[in-house]
């Protein structure tokens, strides 16, 4: 379910360098100026790309985390680790419908 | 009245202009022999604007105002805003076609079509790496169309093959003798920010090629609806070569060249289409 203010974050770092060194700098005094949920902020601080992922549009996640320096190969590794996750998922799930 | 005069299709993707220097030789003298090869196809076509039809990479819009399709109407456009763009195409300011645009517009209300309407676009990395790419004159006036391919949800097929149309019959029924190409940029298949990311779908981009190269558009039409949502997200860009298609009369393409770029995270297509007479 998209969150409009975690991607309000994400669309005004992007178009807004100055924004974007302070969000380097201070994360939790910029995420404090959005309507941001606990939950979120919490997962913002903590480059949590599996709980941000479902949250914003695919393309500004992967600028969120350009801009926050993280390199392509381990972002895409931590959304490849999600991918993983689902096939398991599925898997148990299956396993208990059929078990 | 004017005349279209070549209808093209290019695929785009940040990496291609990031890492250009860097990228391995043979993959690069690849991407740069398709490109090279719609650039030269559209300078021998002689047009006087360039329709191009791309997507928004959220340089223009954002989810609180995010139209289906936007035309772009203005004398001037901005050039690209990412960095990584400027460093390679550094042009600030693109040239318009207002009158042509406008009358693009204003076919589009007269046929019951809504599009947004922009005085002045900034041109991203969907447009610009094909026109750096191609050589594309900087003097050529440029009619931006932008699709929403990024975020769900998006203009239909069918409506997609509709605008084609549209433009097509916007072309011809304008006054002036203008000579107007138009190129569709995006695609074919990637996968961008979702857990499949780097995913180049080949199977789903050869039906396509297949579908392009036949021209029964309800087929294209179904083809399109059932396998998008089961491929990766970048696909969706494949609108904007449905609008080619459809401009171009649905009468079938050559594919100039396609190959996985898993360099650029794409599945790299180039593309020219066979017109239909007037």
């Amino acid at each position: 379910m998209t969150d409009y203010w975690v991607s309000k974050l994400f669309f005004d770092l992007l178009h807004d360098p100055k924004l974007a060194a302070e969000y380097r700098a201070d994360m939790a005094a910029v995420i404090d100026r959005y309507e941001i949920k606990p939950e979120f902020r919490r997962a913002l601080l903590a480059d949590d790309v599996g709980t941000l992922a479902p949250l914003v549009n695919a393309y500004l996640l992967r600028f969120y985390f350009q801009i926050r320096g993280m390199p392509e190969a381990e972002f895409i590794a931590r959304l490849h680790a999600l991918k993983d996750q689902v096939w398991l998922k599925d898997q148990v799930r299956e396993g208990a419908a059929h078990g | 009245m004017a005349e279209l005069v070549g209808v093209f299709a290019a695929s785009h993707g940040p990496i291609i202009a990031r890492d250009w220097d860097v990228m391995p030789a043979d993959h690069r003298n690849k991407l740069k022999a398709g490109f090279d090869e719609i650039g030269q196809r559209l300078t021998a076509c002689r047009p006087d604007v360039l329709i191009v039809v791309s997507p928004d990479h959220w340089v223009n819009f954002f989810i609180s105002n995010l139209p289906a399709v936007c035309i772009g109407i203005g004398e001037e456009h901005d050039g690209p805003p990412e960095p990584f763009m400027q460093k390679v195409y550094p042009h600030t300011r693109l040239k318009g076609h207002t009158a042509f645009g406008r009358h693009l517009l204003e076919t589009a209300l007269a046929h019951d079509f809504e599009p947004a309407l922009s005085h002045r676009l900034r041109l991203d990395h969907g447009t610009c790496i094909p026109l750096w790419r191609m050589g594309v004159d900087i003097a050529l006036p440029i009619v931006p169309m932008i699709v929403n391919d990024l975020e769900e949800p998006m203009p239909s097929i069918r409506r997609c093959l509709a605008w084609g149309r549209l433009i097509r019959q916007a072309i011809e029924s304008y006054r002036e003798p203008l000579r107007i190409a138009l190129l569709g940029t995006g695609g074919l298949s990637h996968s961008i920010g979702e857990a499949t990311m780097g995913w180049i779908d080949e199977a789903f981009d050869h039906a396509c090629i297949k579908h392009f190269s036949d021209s029964d558009d309800e087929r294209l039409a179904a083809f399109l609806t059932e396998a998008l949502p089961r491929t990766g997200n970048g696909a969706h860009e494949i609108r904007d070569w449905v609008v080619a298609h459809a401009a171009a009369g649905s009468k079938g393409f050559e594919l100039i060249d396609y190959f996985p770029s898993p360099q650029t995270l794409v599945g790299a297509g180039f593309a020219a289409w066979k017109l239909s007479p007037t």
